[in-house]
């Protein structure tokens, strides 16, 4: 963080102080603990074992700082499929709360590999949406049957 | 391990004002939309939207004033989806009904 302006803009986050170790001085840096952190990954079991496929972002840090996950998942897997190959357990059950078997759940956004371009005519309904301060209208009709 | 299994309705029960969300994906892959969405239909308030590069997950919360703040590195949706409305309407002009704490 040195020779960011960020040290002297943002106190409530960065502050300065001398290392335990040594007559250093070192930028500390504030962590911020959301309630929830809230994830749609490709594969999760009963249980709120996930896989991510594809870039996984900052996803799994997030389950990490977060107090629960709440997880939407394109589809329920056996836990199996996480016995096979435990590496790939971007989210551990113990940080999961809830688990939504949400096909779609990210539309009108990209899934990868599931749906690989955004739903242009329902994202431009959303912009509109936006606009008219309709988002709840726009929200019922994308969520018919899906609650 | 416990069975979580639960519907959209009960895991969106879970939210209460002035909670602080950290919403997963980036721009418009792979963002929790429709749960953002089901939201949208409770009457929740203050909440706190975080993440490094927050997309239309974040932007849906923003777009309904439901969220007061969000804390992030980078908002946007990027690409031919552009910049983030919600985050734009709620942050923009002389009295913003949402806070942006960038680089935070």
């Amino acid at each position: 963080m040195w020779g960011s302006d960020l040290v002297a803009q943002r106190p409530e986050f960065f502050q300065v102080v001398k290392s335990p170790f040594d007559d250093t001085e070192v930028v500390c840096v504030k962590a911020l603990v959301p309630d929830y952190a809230i994830v749609h990954v490709q594969e999760a079991d009963i249980y709120g074992n996930c896989r991510i496929l594809g870039p996984s972002y900052q996803d799994a840090l997030l389950a990490r700082a977060a107090r629960k996950t709440i997880v939407t998942t394109e589809r329920i897997v056996g836990t199996y499929r996480m016995q096979e190959e435990p590496k790939l357990t971007a989210i551990p059950h113990m940080l999961v709360e809830a688990v939504v078997e949400l096909p779609g759940g990210a539309r009108p956004g990209i899934c990868y590999p599931e749906y690989q371009t955004v739903t242009w005519d329902d994202h431009k309904a959303y912009q509109k949406a936006v606009k008219a301060g309709e988002v709840p209208q726009f929200a019922a009709k994308m969520l018919e049957g899906r609650l | 391990m416990r069975e979580k299994l639960m519907s959209l309705a009960q895991a969106a029960d879970l939210i209460k004002d002035g909670m602080l969300l950290g919403i997963g994906g980036n721009g418009m892959h792979r963002n929790p939309v429709l749960f953002s969405l089901a939201l949208t239909r409770k009457p929740l308030k203050e909440l706190k939207v975080c993440g490094a590069a927050p997309g239309i997950g974040a932007d849906i919360l923003l777009a309904t004033f439901q969220a007061d703040t969000a804390y992030f590195g980078f908002f946007g949706l990027e690409n031919e989806a552009g910049l983030a409305p919600g985050m734009r309407k709620a942050m923009e002009g002389p009295e913003p009904k949402a806070r942006a704490m960038e680089g935070s």
